[in-house]
């Protein structure tokens, strides 16, 4: 048994009336990938944070080796070799990959004088060490995202990480970077590091970690070694399941099955010819067609920034620029029309893929953000808005169903619950026909939020509308769609059933011809 | 024509242009942190007044030069102070500044010497030959001290911004605050230390402008301070830049003096004085669309 080399011990953390991790005890092993589990708000990421010294405990201990993480800072953690690698990339946009990696710890000459030439030298053993490339000289916000991943681990590993903390580091790569992801770690880890990562997806829990560690409601409800005495790893079969059952502390939903739809229907959604350039001669969309029936629901795979953004913009009413046409139930909609997205409304459901950015005012009320976009037209004098915040809060199980409250104050799950419900409820409730557009409709939400959203998708294409999801989840994708297409530089380059394995799916949505 | 070539014509661009470059200089430490500063032109009416009454007062023209970097890094670093800790408006913070800097040096005027408009005058330095040839003019450009601290400034930030740890960390604190804390860097602290910088750099340009008249004039700063920020905005908030837009401006402005010089006997020289605004107003039509701000201009050290 190799030493810990970092130990949380009956650790508490309160956010005043809130106790985001509650007793929790947690080992990490040199050598050892340990991964955490557990639904939005079970206190993962709360105790992350506590390990790499962002936050202190209110009471318990984060040792590090033998001795106490004392005082309890991100310096001093960092100087003991703990580096988190956040959900959210810290890194600064407009400058160059390895200042971002220096920043913080930069070896200087005299007079406070960068010495990058220094720097560089040392990352670029590093990235041959760890299999890590970058390029050092390009602007960060130029990288691509699973690069500006790399960014944020070498970054850490410049520091001499011996632990290394990663808060869900393949929510936003492809299942091929997300694979090479974790062939990293496992090398990383070989080292003698020791690696936990938190994430959602149960699946990579079975296939790449050494040892799973459960949280509900702040504590640690359940732990698994996975790799099993001499070397084997524990059968995959019944695994997923008990892992669920743990994090949700019961029996999981039924899985979600698509209803019916029947292939002559209506065409609801017709997308031909979409193009759209950013204004600086780059191409964003390159033609893109595309028809949704009434009932059907249609995947849009790809990797991030392959356009996928700017055709759920563009359909929203958002890119006055986009030629091309966009027809919804028979009707044209033009991207030039005055009050574009409000023409919209009647015949079409958006939801963006951030829901802080473009969803929601966190700042207003929950019943506020159920009806913006309902209010100041001529027939919203009839406009009954307490009914209709009960009837959207019921509908789509928000919790609390408290219109009163904040929006910001909803956990995320019932955040996204809440623009799921503005925007189907519209065309559900008017029993219009038409179609939902919606792009990450679960990310980062927890397992009992996202059944409740794909249920509510399902009960769309049950009442006839034609339903688009954008995610970068190929397993949501894989269970919810009819259809799946695939996205690459702003066009559609396959179609395929939602049977298709996910390495099919990898191939075409980087481009690479079947083997 | 030929005395729009000559060395007078770059004699008077660089001293005209030497307020107005410090104060773009320091425009761009503080907002390169991430801090915004429309008080440029209180830092230099505080420090050209500062640096006359100590002058003044203690007969030492460096003394003056001293307190006055003193007094502008120290009212910058108050700005600072009000917008990070006190998470007062950096705009309501800045306006207050240039009033009470405005009403302050008025009031301190009339209390220190009985007067509305200016201050006695002062001996500051006096180098170089005397004369008004061309030449002259030029080496006592270059032999006046202030002007030689002004143009070691204007040149040194954007070296220390681009090549230094300070300026790495200045740069971080103004694009994305939250990714400079979030690997140890104590933002808050940068950006006092920014506008330390800002302060003491923008006050050169007050000095300069005081010892080059020999006096405080009440409202001496007469709006530099603001086209300097614009400078700053139409630079995209590149130090290089904005020194070289502060350096077109007082040329064309020494462009103005020269040519009314000649044009005297009409109506022209009238005309010829709203060149440098005119040019100012063209530039900032179109450029100001283009140019990027710091992605953290104004956002608070913490989420």
């Amino acid at each position: 048994m190799p030493a810990p080399v970092l130990r949380v011990d009956r650790a508490t953390r309160r956010f005043g009336e809130l106790v985001a991790v509650d007793g929790a005890s947690l080992t990490l092993e040199a050598g050892a990938v340990s991964a955490i589990v557990g639904e939005n708000g079970a206190g993962k990421s709360t105790l992350l944070k506590l390990c790499a010294g962002v936050l202190a405990p209110s009471s318990g201990r984060v040792l590090i080796g033998d001795a106490d993480l004392a005082p309890a800072t991100m310096a001093e953690a960092s100087r003991r070799g703990v580096g988190l690698v956040h959900q959210h990339f810290m890194l600064v946009g407009a400058f160059r990959a390895i200042e971002n990696v220096v920043l913080g710890a930069e070896p200087v000459r005299s007079g406070g004088r960068l010495d990058l030439a220094t720097a560089t030298a040392r990352v670029r053993e590093l990235m041959t060490a760890s299999g890590l490339p970058v390029p050092l000289d390009a602007i960060t916000d130029d990288l691509t995202v699973g690069e500006r991943q790399r960014l944020e681990i070498l970054r850490v590993l410049y520091r001499g990480a011996r632990v290394l903390l990663l808060d869900e580091p393949t929510a936003v790569l492809s299942p091929l970077e997300a694979e090479e992801l974790y062939g990293t770690l496992r090398r990383l880890a070989a080292e003698g590091r020791a690696v936990a990562v938190v994430t959602h997806r149960l699946d990579e829990v079975v296939r790449f970690a050494d040892r799973v560690t459960v949280m509900r409601r702040g504590r640690v409800v359940h732990e698994a070694e996975l790799r099993l005495e001499g070397g084997g790893r524990r059968p995959a079969a019944g695994l997923e399941e008990e892992l669920t059952r743990a994090i949700m502390g019961g029996d999981p939903p039924p899985p979600f099955a698509p209803p019916a739809f029947a292939e002559g229907a209506a065409v609801a959604l017709a997308v031909a010819g979409l193009r759209l350039g950013d204004g600086a001669g780059r191409t964003l969309l390159d033609g893109v067609d595309l028809e949704v029936r009434a009932g059907e629901i249609v995947g849009v795979a790809g990797v991030e920034g392959n356009g996928q953004r700017e055709l759920v913009r563009a359909l929203a009413g958002l890119e006055p620029r986009a030629e091309g046409t966009v027809t919804v139930a028979g009707q044209r909609l033009d991207p030039r029309a005055r009050d574009a997205v409000r023409a919209r409304r009647s015949v079409l459901a958006v939801v963006h893929e951030d829901r802080h950015e473009d969803g929601l005012m966190l700042e207003a009320s929950v019943a506020d953000n159920l009806v913006i976009g309902d209010l100041g037209d001529p027939r919203s004098i009839a406009f009954d808005e307490a009914a209709v915040v009960a009837r959207r809060l019921g509908r789509f199980h928000v919790d609390p169903a408290d219109p009163a409250r904040l929006a910001g104050e909803l956990s995320g799950g019932n955040q996204q619950k809440l623009v799921v419900a503005r925007a189907l409820d519209r065309l559900l409730s008017a029993r219009a026909t038409g179609a939902a557009v919606l792009a990450q409709p679960t990310r980062g939400v927890d397992v009992g939020a996202a059944a409740a959203i794909h249920a509510a998708i399902g009960e769309a294409a049950a009442a006839g509308l034609g339903v688009l999801v954008v995610s970068a989840d190929l397993a949501e994708l894989r269970r919810l769609a009819h259809r799946l297409v695939v996205m690459r530089r702003g066009r559609i380059v396959a179609t395929l059933p939602p049977t298709a394995s996910e390495a099919e799916i990898g191939r075409a949505m980087l481009g690479v011809e079947a083997a | 024509m030929s005395a729009v070539f000559s060395l007078t014509m770059v004699a008077e661009t660089l001293r005209i242009s030497a307020p107005y470059a410090c104060a773009a200089a320091g425009g761009v430490w503080a907002e390169r942190s991430g801090v915004i500063q429309i008080g440029l032109e209180g830092v230099l009416l505080t420090s050209a007044f500062t640096s006359v009454a100590v002058a003044h007062a203690t007969g030492s023209a460096a003394l003056g030069v001293v307190a006055g970097v003193i007094a502008g890094a120290a009212i910058s670093v108050g700005h600072g102070l009000l917008v990070e800790k006190a998470r007062v408006d950096a705009v309501v913070s800045g306006i207050a500044l240039n009033l009470s800097a405005m009403a302050g040096t008025r009031l301190a005027l009339r209390g220190l010497y009985g007067s509305a408009s200016n201050s006695p005058a002062i001996e500051g330095f006096r180098f170089g030959p005397t004369g008004s040839a061309g030449w002259s003019l030029l080496a006592r450009v270059f032999a006046d001290p202030v002007t030689l601290l002004a143009i070691a400034a204007v040149v040194a930030t954007p070296f220390v911004l681009a090549r230094t740890r300070l300026g790495l960390r200045v740069r971080a604190a103004g694009e994305n605050p939250v990714a400079a804390a979030a690997v140890g860097v104590d933002v808050t602290r940068v950006r006092l230390s920014a506008l330390a910088i800002s302060g003491a750099v923008c006050a050169l340009g007050g000095v300069h402008l005081a010892f080059d008249q020999h006096r405080f004039e009440s409202g001496m700063s007469n709006g530099r301070g603001f086209i300097a920020l614009a400078a700053v905005v139409v630079s995209g908030w590149r130090a290089g830049r904005a020194a070289m837009a502060c350096l077109a401006f007082g040329a064309l402005e020494a462009l103005q003096i020269v040519l009314q010089d000649q044009a005297r006997k009409g109506s022209l020289g009238d005309l010829v004085q709203l060149l440098p605004y005119v040019a100012t107003l063209l530039v900032l039509a179109f450029a100001a669309g283009r140019s990027a701000a710091p992605k953290g201009l104004g956002k608070p050290a913490e989420e």
